[in-house]
């Protein structure tokens, strides 16, 4: 893994201890290749988004917000609150970049997120049809 | 503050007031730390200081932080 994914690694690390032990579940990473590709991107790239560096344009984020989803549920790279710091991250991700959004909308599609019938690219349509 | 020290089982104990715990934001199962000072006879509680490394962003953090406080209710309505 490169340094910048690293930092983000930690980053989520810290979110799902938060998470974990404000909710009394098991804290840890259950899966490090799955960490590893929730970090990383198809083609050799990494995510970006968590690092507080802008992305120039919209349709980057979107695309970089829909891999991310996808690993974190489908990969479950930690022992508990998977959806819980996905749905943390992305609360944060868009706070950062001054998007208007529900959060209770948010929440419910990151609950019922099912990775075995939505893609990446369907995540990221609904990010980008939602979040303004 | 003047408090008295209680039987706890075969030790003892001092209770510390609700003010006290909120103030210092500990809680159930919060480790501290004792220093004590013999010849002053004194005992001081304080919180664990942790030295984040200097590669953590700690604004950002602290950002997660509130975002989680404030919203609590609906990231814990994820049961997962």
């Amino acid at each position: 893994m490169t340094n910048d994914q690293v930092q983000q690694v930690k980053i989520l690390g810290f979110a799902n201890w938060l998470l974990a032990r404000k909710f009394g579940t098991e804290i840890g990473i259950r899966d490090t290749n799955a960490m590893e590709n929730v970090v990383s991107l198809p083609g050799g790239g990494s995510l970006t988004c968590f690092l507080g560096e802008k992305l120039s344009n919209r349709r980057d984020l979107y695309t970089q917000l829909g891999w991310f989803v996808y690993y974190m549920i489908s990969g479950e790279p930690f022992n508990s609150k998977n959806r819980s710091t996905t749905l943390l991250m992305l609360s944060w991700c868009l706070k950062y970049y001054q998007m208007d959004y529900d959060i209770e909308a948010l929440r419910d599609f990151i609950r019922n997120m099912d990775p075995m019938k939505q893609g990446n690219s369907d995540i990221s349509l609904w990010f980008s049809s939602n979040c303004h | 503050m003047r408090r008295k020290i209680i039987r706890v089982g075969s030790s003892r104990g001092v209770l510390l007031p609700r003010e006290v715990t909120r103030a210092m934001t500990w809680d159930f199962g919060s480790e501290i730390e004792l220093n004590m000072n013999k010849e002053k006879k004194e005992l001081t509680l304080s919180t664990i200081k942790v030295k984040i490394p200097d590669e953590y962003n700690t604004d950002m953090m602290n950002e997660i932080v509130e975002i989680l406080n404030e919203n609590a209710d609906v990231l814990g309505g994820i049961d997962d």
